[in-house]
């Protein structure tokens, strides 16, 4: 019933849209002939969008309803939710889905939308045919149309599980729902933070709001008008750039907490799939205001704004698709070929409004004959701009390696795969960018539009340069950071820090109004510098000294200690040092129905001098075994200082539950087993095998297995565990290596391969292998993006205010 | 011409030639075989991971198995980091790394998991 409901919302929401946008779209093109026809279509797009939103909520409240009554006949509750579910994740079951996801960007639009209608004015109509468009394309993936068995457009939150798998025989059965699907597969473990409850919808407001620059911009084209587009897609730009700008490192904020990568940003696809829509949506927000200054660069500005919220749904292909397929840590479960095509076709519509309408307006557009000036604002924020888009071009061309690579390997034959290293990839070439783009924002502000009065303007940046010149020789000195370009990258960020600061406060007086900007500028200044401090002096302290590895054949300890030994192996009660602390492993929870098993670890800090412990804190550092399912998760544990964060996280674990089991090998004669603290090597059969534990009768056969066991140093001891058959049985006798905590079995024998099969079962110590590693001064880049965000909103507030002080002197 | 165009101009020439120099950074998807024609350099190879040969996990930094790729063909793998947790279970894995000495020397591995609720694992060399 909820879902009957439910699903009538979504067809009523995609009527109730399609409707609105055909009203609004027959309202722009009569205003200028049929006032009266016009006024009447526009009551008509209005209410029905507003029955649209209202659909929309509806939509959003029966899905809530079923998974928060946990009805698990429906499959979005069976396969995102379960019943032990907190009652705060419930929401986060919405956006793991990629019907929820597509409901919450519905959501965010269609309140967006409200607000473009209460405030659009003369450009209502117009700007929300485009926004009433854009939500028919949302509504057609929630559809749920099925032609035959293979197509079907969108796909419903409302499917029932018995639909959604027809095949499975329980559903014959017509008590299957208290029978067999007692409970819902649950969240992804992942996803149970609570930034996964924020994240998302901020995320999507980032993404929804970009529709709205996009459909002015839209707006503007329609008529030719270039004059009343501007402030209101100047405040929505600046809104939108702080939102999904958070949004962003929200993710980041989260990928910090809850993945084990070891960071923040690790330029994956569908962090850059978001990343590069801002990148363009905030040229664009430049060139904007270049064309409010000056008039210039509003074909730029077009194109910018435009293309930003192309990418939106660009970046919604890419992500949802799985056309990243092998290349992303978190591209979403692919809904198969059909969305593919459906998001296709919706980009080439929306390209082809876009494309359309700039080439009928093309000729038209206001164009600057007069070249501008060196000493201009508008010269620099226009070159600033333009490598933001360039940037946008690098990331979008190596993110987008799984959508080329079936071309190039037709053109060249060789099947492309993203780089080896993608870090080192994007950071040595967006380094050069962000350095030019930190400079230009510091000195921008100093410049006047048109022409600058080069001597003030000098007088004021020598003294911010003298001042930023000694910060980065105190910064760099202190963290040693030596590295030419990263050198250079501290002095472009320490620049931008103080250069922006001196003109919010020393130039512009702290005025409210005036210093957005600069403190937008000075928050990307200071996420630079946590960025370039956190990344660069990262230190892993978790070296593995306990000399618990053994050797290798062919490699000498030598090598061994030359590679990577980041991790380090912890046994119970047995402290180990790690940079300053001396650490220990004291032992997991075992809560038979907790998902989760905690790993405390305990750190103390001895001062060297008085050997006294100084500091001393626990962290728990867990992993997550989601039901269904066999895997565990890890999550990570931080203690957080003020300058700096300890990062650790459990790489693997002895089970407890795996200690009395068996494991089976199978070996041909010259074949080894790994054991823990050392091998063992199968030389052969013995026939006729006896010992102290198997005394032979007459008609048995038997057979041992001949087992060298090493250790590091070289070989301990020879085994022979014997297996025989006696009246057609099979019987094995273990050995056992009292040393090792070990039993071995020949459990079966494989003629045909001449192989033997040998379960071996060795009890280990509890351990744990641990990850630590020391982020510096990241909380500088937490602060910058606040900073920035904030500044955002300023600007926001102060264009917004300066439009209505427009329109009220000019009514 | 105009100042501006001169530098965008500059600008573009400049991202042309960074872009077409990146193309040198993109790895190619190998098999054993093919990434043995040139002993050193990193490939991505996708393969299966042999679960009925030995494996070896005593070395919390290094994670020594067999992988059968593609084409059928088996080879020693040696990844430089701790044992993916439930490795086991994959059904597909993504190796990256190079060939030396006839053995796979693994630097980053993703593993495709059986459940359709469970993301991709990557392990090695994020961030």
């Amino acid at each position: 019933m909820p879902g009957k409901l439910g699903y009538f919302f979504i067809i009523l929401s995609f009527i109730a849209s399609l409707f609105s946008a055909f009203a609004y779209f027959r309202s722009a093109n009569t205003e200028d002939s049929d006032l009266e026809g016009s006024r009447s279509w526009l009551k008509m797009a209005r209410g029905s969008f507003i029955i649209h939103t209202v659909s929309v909520l509806g939509i959003f409240t029966a899905l809530y309803y079923i998974i928060s009554n946990h009805l698990f006949e429906y499959n979005y509750a069976y396969a995102h939710s379960s019943k032990a579910l907190p009652m705060e994740y419930l929401l986060s079951c919405f956006w793991e889905g990629s019907e929820g996801s597509f409901m919450l960007w519905a959501f965010w639009n269609s309140m967006l939308g409200l607000v473009v209608m209460a405030r659009g004015k003369k450009l209502e109509s117009r700007a929300m045919s485009i926004i009433a468009l854009v939500q028919v394309a949302i509504a057609t993936t929630l559809l749920g149309l099925y032609f035959g068995d293979t197509i079907n457009i969108g796909s419903s939150p409302f499917i029932l599980l018995r639909d959604k798998m027809q095949a499975a025989p329980i559903f014959a059965d017509p008590d299957y729902l208290s029978k067999y699907i007692q409970d819902g597969n649950g969240l992804n473990v992942s996803l149970q933070n609570y930034w996964m409850v924020i994240h998302p919808p901020v995320l999507f407001l980032g993404f929804a709001s970009t529709l709205i620059p996009f459909a002015y911009c839209i707006a503007a084209l329609w008529k030719g008008d270039y004059q009343l587009f501007v402030k209101p897609t100047l405040a929505w730009s600046l809104f939108s750039g702080g939102v999904l700008g958070l949004g962003i490192m929200m993710g980041g904020a989260w990928a910090y907490e809850s993945l084990n990568f070891g960071g923040y940003w690790a330029w994956d696809p569908v962090e850059n799939a978001s990343l590069v829509p801002w990148l363009t949506l905030v040229a664009g927000l430049h060139t904007l205001l270049i064309y409010k200054a000056t008039k210039r660069s509003i074909i730029f500005t077009f194109i910018l704004l435009l293309l930003t919220h192309l990418l939106i749904w660009y970046s919604t292909f890419l992500t949802r698709t799985g056309i990243l397929g092998d290349t992303s840590v978190h591209a979403f479960t692919g809904e198969g070929s059909s969305l593919t095509y459906h998001l296709l076709a919706i980009i080439g519509v929306l390209l082809l409004i876009s494309i359309g309408l700039m080439w009928k307006r093309w000729k038209a557009m206001p164009r600057i004959k007069k070249e501008e000036e060196a000493s201009s604002r508008e010269f620099w924020m226009f070159i600033g701009s333009f490598v933001l888009l360039l940037s946008a071009i690098q990331i979008s061309i190596s993110t987008s390696i799984p959508v080329w690579s079936p071309l190039a390997k037709w053109i060249t034959g060789k099947d492309v795969a993203p780089p080896v290293e993608p870090v080192q990839h994007y950071n040595s070439i967006q380094i050069w960018v962000v350095m030019v783009v930190a400079l230009l924002s510091a000195t921008i502000l100093y410049f006047k539009f048109v022409k600058t009065s080069v001597k003030a303007a000098f007088r004021s940046l020598l003294v911010t340069f003298i001042i930023s010149a000694a910060f980065t020789a105190l910064v760099g000195i202190t963290q040693k950071i030596e590295i030419g370009p990263y050198f250079l990258l501290l002095f472009a960020s320490c620049y931008a820090i103080v250069a922006n600061l001196y003109y919010a406060f020393a130039i512009q007086k702290a005025r409210l109004k005036l210093i957005g900007a600069p403190i937008a500028h000075l928050g990307f200044g200071l996420m630079l510098l946590g960025i370039l401090l956190s990344s660069y002096n990262k230190e892993v302290i978790s070296w593995n000294t306990t000399g618990e590895s053994i050797g290798l054949k062919g490699k000498d300890m030598k090598q061994t200690l030359k590679e990577n030994r980041e991790n380090i192996m912890m046994f119970k009660d047995v402290p180990v040092a790690m940079a300053d602390y001396m650490a220990t492993f004291k032992g997991d929870s075992t809560s038979e129905t907790d998902p989760r098993l905690f790993y405390r670890v305990d750190y103390e800090r001895i001062d060297t001098t008085t050997n006294e412990v100084v500091e001393r804190f626990t962290l728990y550092p867990d992993l997550i075994k989601p039901k269904n399912s066999e895997s565990f998760t890890a999550n990570p544990a931080s203690k957080h200082y003020l300058t700096r964060d300890i990062f650790t996280y459990i790489n693997q674990a002895s089970n407890s539950k795996l200690k009395d089991a068996y494991t089976k090998y199978t070996v041909h004669k010259g074949d080894s087993i790994f054991l823990t603290g050392g091998y063992m090597v199968f030389n052969g059969f013995i026939p006729n095998a006896q010992n102290e534990k198997y005394v032979p009768v007459q008609g048995d056969v038997s057979v041992a297995a001949n087992l060298t066991i090493f250790n590091m140093k070289g070989k301990v001891k020879d085994i022979a565990p014997i297996y025989y058959i006696r009246d057609q049985r099979e019987y094995s006798v273990e050995d056992t290596f009292a040393v090792m905590n070990m039993q071995t079995r020949f459990s079966k024998i494989l003629p045909d391969e001449g192989a033997a099969e040998i379960e071996i079962r060795q009890e280990t110590p509890d351990f744990i292998v641990l990850k630590a590693m020391v982020f510096p001064y990241i909380n500088v880049l937490w602060l910058g993006v606040v900073v920035m965000v904030i500044g955002f909103l300023i600007s926001m507030f102060y264009r917004n205010s300066q439009k209505e002080a427009k329109t009220r002197s000019a009514e | 011409m105009k100042k501006t165009q001169i530098v965008l101009l500059v600008l573009v020439a400049v991202a042309i030639a960074v872009i077409t120099g990146m193309f040198s950074d993109f790895s190619t998807y190998e098999t054993f075989a093919s990434a043995a024609e040139t002993p050193g350099k990193s490939y991505h190879v996708i393969g299966f991971l042999q679960k009925d040969k030995p494996m070896d996990a005593n070395d919390p930094n290094r994670f020594i198995f067999y992988a059968k790729d593609k084409s059928g063909a088996t080879t020693k793998v040696i990844f430089k980091g701790g044992k993916p947790m439930d490795i086991e279970k994959s059904e597909q894995i993504v190796m990256k790394g190079f060939i030396d000495n006839g053995e796979f020397h693994c630097t980053g591995i993703q593993m495709k998991c059986p459940s359709k609720y469970k993301k991709d694992q990557v392990v090695g060399d994020m961030g």
